[in-house]
């Protein structure tokens, strides 16, 4: 009973010092942001996009949406252990956009641990060797300079977990995953072979071990019942690449569209159905985000969330 | 001096382990240190290969070195270098340590000339194309059995307590067992083994081979560098009448036989006129053990000298070694695949690999490439390649697949066995060819949806298709599946969608050596001018394939 006080008590102080912090009247982002916004969208210029440097339009467009969201301080306790979950499946370079891109990943990182994080860990359930995965995403790199300690799964550390969900009731999720205050979801937003878009509901796919591949025959009902879970309280999507076709691994750099767009949500059902508009689908047409609807774990009418959308330059 | 030899040969060994760990899976591409320099070094590598191939393309010339050397100093690349030879030593003194026997005297045995049999027989068969020596030299006996069976074990063993701390967690107050576990088990998977424990098929022949060689030090010292190494044979025919020779002064010796009792190769330092110099190691026991310094190396110019012992091979043992390993060579090559009629659907070799007889001529066995695959995919044959080619590299699917980002089996190779193409070459190179099980894949047996397969084919563009077709279920229902294909003009045969597939005891995608780009004779599937395999070879044409 007395370890929840504290933590309410902490979290509340936060809230509280987060929030004094943005009341600056200079800001009209940051008077918005006071108001507790529920899904922030940030793009680049698309005209200047070309041309721009990706690493720091990444790093911007990162830092800006979390400022629109409140601020990490909002979702991070002083003391709490982050787990940041990118997708780093593959043995992808980061321009192929099948893995989240490596500045987003640092800058959460940063801001994790600039909001009082007592350790942010980064890692991902690979498909490809996971030491060759995080090195050529970039990833590992990205991560460590930020102050963050990578960690690459061990096969024996899964536990069965009781997930009590419509359809599984018990599958073997990494235990450090699980022993974190936060997990931090920031997919890459890419196409999918089955499910046609893969985002941040389908990016929970790598904190889970079994045999994850037999998820691919139920995969909406699979992907609600750990998305209720994990009860996400923050979601980050990265679209700045995108892969839009043989994903999710792609591997054809004529499939990669420069779309510099960062999102985050409290609902990651609506995060995943602007993703889904994002690459052109309507969010019904994804199995899992209208299943996820049907059960209530969000909206996928992301727009009733009144985002917070601003363009950078 | 025997410290310092001691001390040479502690160093040569560790050594010889720390480029093994160097060569554990990392990035993909080539380890920055000079992980093969010990094979580089081995004479008998350079030798056999060369009658082999009758060609010193690709291969060190670093092997003359050893062989100079061992024609002025002796056997000391067995006395003082190979890491081999050290492991037995060490054998030899735990069993003074603990066998409290009187030391025995294990004088010459003419048995000591069947290593010589063994070389004779072994190049024979090298000059007609298979270097069966890589099967026997100690070098590679030593990679192999520590690549797939010593180093696994101790990965299991390591894995298995770090792994039981971690999840336990026992802790007293905040001090927790596992903060002294972890880095010890993160330096160990960082530096030494790589992440994942690599089983190998057939490892448990490999080592009891391995722990036999061992176990025969107690039944006479260095049982291996006497009666069977051949490498040791080689430098023996070399170092007959060596530069730095034992010399004894027979007023001063008092024939107390110490020094013989001290010599681990039967040398007969004790008849001062019959000192063997092709057996001896240069180890210098006997020089250390002699009481009254009758004993001493020194030089002398070729001719002069004392007189020595000499080893009589006999014409007729001689020819009757040849006829063995011509007879040998003869049975094994008396197989389907050996004689073109069949070509093994599991024989799927590396990208880069040469041509099967090519292949043959080059691969000593070693496990270089084994230990480079990050996936564990790449497993020693037992029979699929003959028994000439018992223990080459081939990749099994079923164990881990030819990651697409990956060319260290090439990189690492010593003896250009495998190619060293770039990433960009591997990527062209077609190791096989999947087709599905459609008797036991999802869409088509079940009804279910499924395509893992398609999401995990690493193929530009993919090489595994889908088809939007309806499927009737039991209750009425129709389904629109996803029923996957595989275009043959793009796999690749790496194996990811065996290795990845929902079935685990054998996969609905399965992938045989059907196509390769090495093998004109494995190509069922008709293709235009615009075809891979043909494109490959122009592109590369200073190494082709299907060339001699």
């Amino acid at each position: 009973m007395s370890t929840t006080t504290r933590r309410d008590f902490l979290k509340t102080s936060a809230l509280v010092g987060g929030g004094l912090l943005l009341t600056d009247p200079t800001s009209l982002l940051a008077q918005e942001a006071t108001a507790q916004a529920n899904m922030a969208i940030t793009h680049w210029d698309p005209a200047l996009l070309p041309e721009a440097d990706l690493a720091g339009v990444a790093t911007r467009l990162t830092e800006a949406t979390m400022e629109a969201m409140g601020g990490m301080g909002r979702f991070v306790s002083k003391g709490d252990v982050v787990w940041v979950k990118p997708n780093i499946g593959w043995n992808r370079r980061p321009e192929l956009a099948a893995n989240t891109n490596p500045d987003v990943v640092g800058t959460l990182v940063r801001l994790c641990l600039e909001a009082g994080a007592k350790s942010v860990k980064v890692g991902d359930h690979t498909c490809n060797p996971a030491r060759q995965c995080y090195r050529t995403s970039g990833i590992a790199k990205a991560a460590e300079d930020a102050g963050a300690r990578v960690v690459y799964l061990d096969k024996k550390r899964f536990r069965d977990v009781k997930l009590g969900g419509e359809f599984l009731d018990e599958w073997p999720l990494y235990t450090e995953v699980m022993d974190a205050d936060l997990v931090l979801n920031v997919p890459v937003l890419k196409h999918h072979g089955l499910t046609e878009a893969s985002m941040a509901m389908k990016n929970y796919m790598g904190i889970i071990g079994g045999q994850r591949n037999a998820w691919h025959q139920n995969m909406a009902a699979c992907l609600c019942d750990i998305t209720r879970f994990m009860k996400p309280t923050i979601t980050v999507l990265d679209a700045v690449r995108t892969l839009t076709a043989h994903g999710p691994q792609g591997g054809n750099p004529d499939d990669v569209k420069l779309v510099g767009t960062m999102a985050a949500s409290t609902d990651i059902v609506a995060l995943d159905a602007f993703g889904a508009s994002v690459l052109g689908h309507e969010p019904s047409a994804i199995t899992n985000i209208q299943a996820a609807h049907d059960q209530g774990l969000g909206t996928m009418d992301w727009q009733s969330l009144s985002p917070i959308e601003r363009t950078l330059s | 001096m025997i410290w310092l030899r001691r001390s040479v040969q502690g160093l040569v060994l560790l050594i010889f382990l720390a480029l093994l760990a160097a060569n554990r899976p990392t990035t993909g591409t080539a380890p920055e240190s000079p992980v093969g320099i010990f094979f580089d070094l081995d004479p008998l590598v350079l030798v056999g290969t060369w009658l082999a191939t009758r060609s010193f393309a690709d291969l060190s010339l670093l092997g003359l070195a050893t062989l100079l050397v061992s024609v002025i100093l002796g056997r000391v690349f067995c006395g003082w270098f190979c890491p081999f030879g050290t492991l037995h030593n060490m054998m030899g003194s735990l069993r003074r340590q603990f066998r409290k026997v009187r030391p025995r005297v294990e004088g010459y045995s003419r048995w000591q000339r069947a290593k010589y049999f063994v070389l004779v027989a072994l190049l024979l068969m090298a000059v007609f194309g298979a270097p069966w020596f890589g099967v026997l030299d100690p070098f590679s006996v030593l990679y192999r059995s520590l690549t797939v069976s010593v180093l696994p074990v101790c990965h299991v063993m390591v894995s298995a307590v770090a792994n039981a701390i971690y999840m336990s967690d026992p802790h007293l107050g905040s001090m927790h067992l596992r903060d002294l576990t972890e880095p010890f088990y993160i330096w160990w998977q960082d530096s030494v083994t790589g992440a994942d424990i690599r089983p190998f098929q057939g490892s448990g022949l490999i080592f009891l081979i391995f722990t036999a060689a061992l176990v025969f030090n107690l039944v006479r010292n260095r049982f291996w560098c006497r009666y069977i190494c051949p490498t040791g044979a080689l430098l023996g025919l070399v170092s007959w009448r060596p530069i730095l020779r034992l010399v004894s002064d027979s007023e001063s010796c008092n024939s107390c036989g110490a020094c013989t009792m001290s010599c681990p190769a039967a040398a007969q330092p004790e008849k001062p006129d019959e000192w063997l110099g092709s057996e001896c190691f240069g180890c210098w026991n006997c020089v250390g053990s002699c009481k009254n310094a009758s004993l001493d190396f020194k030089f002398t110019l070729p001719g002069r000298g004392p007189a020595q012992g000499a080893i009589d091979l006999g014409k007729r043992r001689t020819m009757a070694a040849v006829a063995a390993g011509a007879g040998t060579l003869a049975m094994m090559r008396i197989t389907p695949d050996s004689q073109g009629a069949t070509n093994n659907p599991k024989l799927i070799r590396p990208p880069g690999a040469r041509p099967e007889r090519e292949f043959l001529q080059r691969c000593i066995q070693c496990s270089m490439c084994m230990e480079a695959c990050p996936t564990g995919g790449l497993q020693p044959t037992w029979h699929e390649a003959g028994l000439e080619g018992v223990w080459t590299p081939m990749l099994v699917p079923a164990i881990g697949y030819c990651e697409y980002e990956c060319h260290a089996c090439g990189q690492v190779c010593p003896t250009g066995a495998i190619m060293p193409l770039t990433i960009e070459e591997k990527k062209q190179v077609k190791i096989g060819l999947a087709f599905f099980d459609t008797s036991r894949c999802l869409p088509y047996a079940y009804g279910r949806e499924c395509i893992v397969c398609e999401e995990h084919c690493p193929v530009k563009n993919k090489a595994i298709t889908f088809e939007l077709r309806e499927s009737k279920q039991r209750d009425g229902t129709v389904k629109t599946l996803k029923f996957p294909r595989v275009d043959p003009e793009l796999c690749i045969g790496c194996g990811i969608c065996e290795t990845k597939c929902v079935f685990q005891d054998r996969a609905a995608i399965l992938v045989t050596s059907a196509g390769e780009s090495r093998n004109p004779d494995n190509q069922p599937l008709l293709s235009g001018a615009s075809d891979s395999y043909e494109s490959f070879d122009e592109e590369f044409s200073d190494d082709p394939y299907g060339s001699q």
